[in-house]
């Protein structure tokens, strides 16, 4: 990057003659040329600001005058805050769902300040220093390759990353509650095994394990949906739930049996009921 | 005579119109210079084949003033205590007239304003347009980038409801996790050692007056130094890139006064 | 450059006769402050050194007009012995020069005070009260008998009824039951994630599909509310975190087990007081052992190699 020759910076100091000089000669002036495009741009951000306002509070307020009706863009506000909530998923505004996603990727304690700090720190050094280790006058992207490709790949992650932030879901008991009765609808569950689907809704199984699109999958978990048709049996199962390293040496899964085995026998029933969507 | 008199009194009479005109302007212009300034700044040559990309750059501007706008009248009516804070919010969302378009396009100006950041900031990066001598005003971009995230940040706990609070929280705590100096900036950030009420007076101010300033001076900065150096042209451009021009170009300057219009098309007519 | 050509010269001789400024603004600045402590005795001594530094000044600062003269030739006498002859036109020189250096040193000099006097409160004020002076609290959290021995609840309290709502906190509280002689022993995690703080939920049903009803206690700390639950561990939706019941990591990113509050047992009442952070727990409810550490914030590493990034922690309670 930095093969500079001796005559680098005199070079650069050239160019830019030239260009002041090309400028001076056959340039237009900003008023009102230029300032023609900017004051069209701007007008479009400002109709844009104003729609956006126009539309969050005209499709959210509700027929019933409710300020948390979420609208086509999102709610007048959220609850009041509540520093003792036992349900809640605090989640940042978009622009820094790029980094709530990259807390999720480091999910090692090792690493967690890789993620908080670490990434975004690299992230602002290499910006600052962009200038100085890209040192050629080149300024055509067509003839600067490595520079291409090295913003396709930022802008390529930070999509990806802001995307996976916005879709990430999140396992709180309080709201995978209310997808019990579609289970039981979509699954065919039998009664015997509501009891059983309701504690598997609480009981924090949605960390990790998914059911039906509910629940978010970490640490490698299966998805559960259709676990019944492996016919484990319920014993097994219970087992399982006890001591799910004593059965399979090596998972991850904590230990539910002090859940009672009253609970896990009704988890089971409902685990084996689970045939997938009928 | 009487009949060449009359034309002469219009005359007269509309030369004392213009000189009353310009009166102001020009006891102005004597005593501070600044009618020159403008003029210097309206009537400066730019590259005469500048692109719509180009406009980016003072829709940021737009928009942080929408946002500096919005955000006085704002203050004028939110409270920044935990126990008013959230119905201060409620009352200027649904009851104070128009309160919802104000709070409306700050909440949306906020993203729009940081979109618009990045884009900007994009648009530099394809045109090369941070190197030499322009290294300093990409700089100051990149700080004006991370004061305006902290703005979005700090701004984002001011509603008190479970987002914002939850949000502050988590943010708050990132920012403990960096070594050495993490739990001292968090307990700053935190006014304490737990969240408290002073928190959100802190954030409060953090965010309508400590980095507003720091935006303002900052954005001062980037003008100067854009219209101090000078406008790019667009890295294709023919004319104005600074590139060595090796074969003369073989059109014929067609003496037209005024510049050539905007857009790359018109490029033979120079 | 020319400094050099004069240095044989007084060096002393500007700058000695305007030191009376600074005595004058001594003064004033002892008046200001007199004003406030003593307006009889420091006022007046701050006065009489502004008015003898004034007067001194001002005689000084006229001289020249008054007589310009003798000034000059003392110049001249002075410097004469090898200078003289050698550049008699720069006399006057070497005395607006030091004059001048002597002018830019004060100016920065009085500058920097100023600057100090409006800096220092503003910074100290800024930043001490968030470390200094960090109040702890005690919470009444009801009658040990509405903990019966081995069950959780989900008890949130305030910690500070002044403060209000933003005082609000969670713990899961377990009566371990009486050990040894007959010393109450109770397990009391708070909710705050050692990731990065979220509020931990516990995996375990509550309410109507526990079948048990919430208890609320009414106590000096206003009302405790008590939610029954039969927790298999404790998690947390943000990013993940899993722990067991006694508060260990069992997976996800957090750095150390669940924070703890130590409690006391005051008239029969469990009463909550400082907040500590703990590495790992070995064993469960009463016999368990506790690594305990100063309190950290939530992502701060307290024991392995990664907690010589955090070596000073600010001041808590």
């Amino acid at each position: 990057m930095a093969e500079e020759k001796p005559s680098g910076l005199d070079e650069r100091r050239a160019g830019f003659a030239r260009y002041k000089k090309d400028v001076k000669e056959r340039g237009k002036s900003f008023f009102p040329y230029a300032m023609f495009h900017d004051t069209v741009m701007s007008l479009i951000v400002v109709s844009v600001i104003v729609g956006l306002a126009v539309i969050w509070k005209w499709t959210s307020y509700g027929p019933h005058h409710d300020g948390l009706h979420k609208g086509l863009i999102g709610p007048e506000y959220a609850p009041p805050a509540d520093p003792g909530t036992v349900s809640f998923v605090p989640r940042p505004d978009w622009y820094f769902y790029f980094l709530f996603y990259l807390l999720r990727i480091f999910k090692w304690p090792e690493t967690v300040f890789l993620g908080t700090i670490g990434v975004p720190t690299i992230a602002l050094i290499l910006l600052l220093a962009l200038p100085f280790m890209d040192l050629r006058r080149e300024r055509r992207p067509s003839r600067r390759p490595v520079a291409m490709v090295a913003a396709v790949l930022t802008i390529f992650s930070m999509g990806i990353l802001t995307w996976k932030g916005a879709t990430a879901k999140e396992a709180l008991a309080s709201e995978v509650i209310a997808d019990v009765p579609s289970w039981v609808t979509q699954e065919k569950l039998p009664a015997a095994a509501i009891p059983g689907a309701k504690l598997f809704a609480t009981a924090g199984c949605t960390a990790c394990h998914t059911y039906l699109g509910t629940g978010s999958s970490n640490l490698g978990a299966p998805d559960l949906t259709a676990i019944g048709t492996r016919n484990l049996g319920i014993s097994f199962q219970i087992r399982h739930l006890q001591c799910p390293s004593c059965v399979t040496p090596g998972s991850p899964m904590p230990k539910f049996a002090s859940l009672g085995t009253a609970r896990l026998h009704e988890l089971a029933v409902f685990l084996e009921s689970s045939k997938g969507k009928r | 005579m009487a009949i060449r008199r009359e034309p002469s009194r219009a005359q007269v009479r509309r030369e004392q119109m213009l000189a009353a005109a310009t009166y102001p302007l020009d006891w102005l212009e004597e005593r501070s210079g600044l009618v020159g300034g403008v003029k210097y700044f309206l009537f400066r040559k730019v590259p005469s084949d500048t692109n719509w990309m180009q406009t980016l750059g003072s829709a940021t501007l737009t928009a942080f003033l929408v946002q500096a706008v919005t955000g006085v009248i704002l203050a004028m009516y939110y409270k920044p205590s935990p126990h008013d804070a959230y119905s201060s919010i409620q009352n200027i969302t649904d009851h104070l007239t128009m309160g919802w378009l104000v709070r409306g396009m700050h909440k949306w100006g906020a993203s729009v304003f940081i979109i618009l950041m990045f884009l900007h900031m994009g648009r530099v990066f394809l045109f090369g347009a941070y190197k030499y001598p322009r290294e300093l005003n990409w700089i100051i971009g990149v700080l004006l980038l991370v004061l305006g995230l902290t703005a979005g940040f700090t701004g984002y706990l001011l509603p008190w409801d479970q987002t914002a609070y939850w949000a502050s929280v988590v943010g708050i705590n990132l920012n403990g996790t960096a070594p050495f100096v993490g739990p001292w900036l968090a307990q700053f950030l935190r006014s304490g050692q737990e969240i408290n009420g002073n928190t959100l007076s802190l954030f409060y101010s953090l965010h309508m007056l400590v980095i507003p300033a720091g935006i303002i001076s900052l954005i001062t900065l980037h003008l100067y130094l854009v219209i101090r150096l000078g406008v790019t042209s667009p890295p294709w451009s023919r004319e104005a890139a600074g590139r060595e021009v090796v074969e003369e170009p073989s059109t014929v300057r067609t003496g037209l006064t005024r510049p050539a219009p905007h857009g790359g098309a018109s490029g033979g007519s120079d | 450059m020319r400094e050099e050509g004069m240095t044989p010269g007084p060096p002393e001789h500007g700058p000695s006769p305007t030191i009376w400024p600074l005595g004058f603004a001594v003064g004033i600045a002892v008046a200001l402050v007199g004003l406030i402590v003593d307006p009889m005795v420091i006022a007046s001594i701050g006065a009489v050194i502004a008015i003898v530094f004034g007067f001194l000044w001002a005689r000084d600062a006229t001289s020249e007009m008054r007589r310009a003269a003798p000034t000059v030739t003392a110049e001249v006498r002075e410097a004469t012995p090898a200078e003289a002859a050698a550049m008699p036109e720069a006399k006057p020189a070497p005395e607006k020069m030091q004059r001048s250096r002597f002018l830019e040193g004060a100016t920065l000099g009085l500058g920097g005070i100023i600057g100090g006097l409006v800096t220092l409160p503003v910074a100290g004020f800024a930043l001490l009260p968030s470390f200094l002076g960090q109040k702890g609290h005690k919470v009444d959290m009801g009658p040990v008998d509405a903990y019966p021995i081995g069950k959780w609840f989900i008890s949130t309290f305030t910690v500070d009824p002044s403060e209000g709502e933003v005082s609000r906190r969670t713990a899961f509280v377990r009566n371990n039951g009486a050990v040894g002689n007959n010393v109450p022993s109770f397990t009391i995690i708070s909710n705050r994630c050692a990731h990065l703080g979220c509020p931990v939920q516990a995996n375990g049903p509550t309410g109507a599909i526990l079948g048990e009803k919430n208890v609320t206690e009414h106590t000096v700390n206003g009302a405790i509310l008590l939610r029954p639950v039969v927790p298999a561990g404790f998690g947390c939706p943000c990013h993940g975190g899993q722990y067991d019941t006694e508060g260990n990591r069992t997976a996800g990113p957090p750095v150390r087990a669940l924070d703890r509050y130590s409690f006391e047992i005051d008239n029969g009442h469990l009463v909550l007081l400082s907040t500590f952070s703990v590495s790992h727990v070995v064993g469960v409810g009463a016999q368990a052992k506790i690594y305990k550490y100063k309190l950290s914030g939530p992502g701060q590493h307290v024991d392995g190699p990664e907690q010589w990034f955090y070596p000073l922690e600010p001041p808590h309670h």
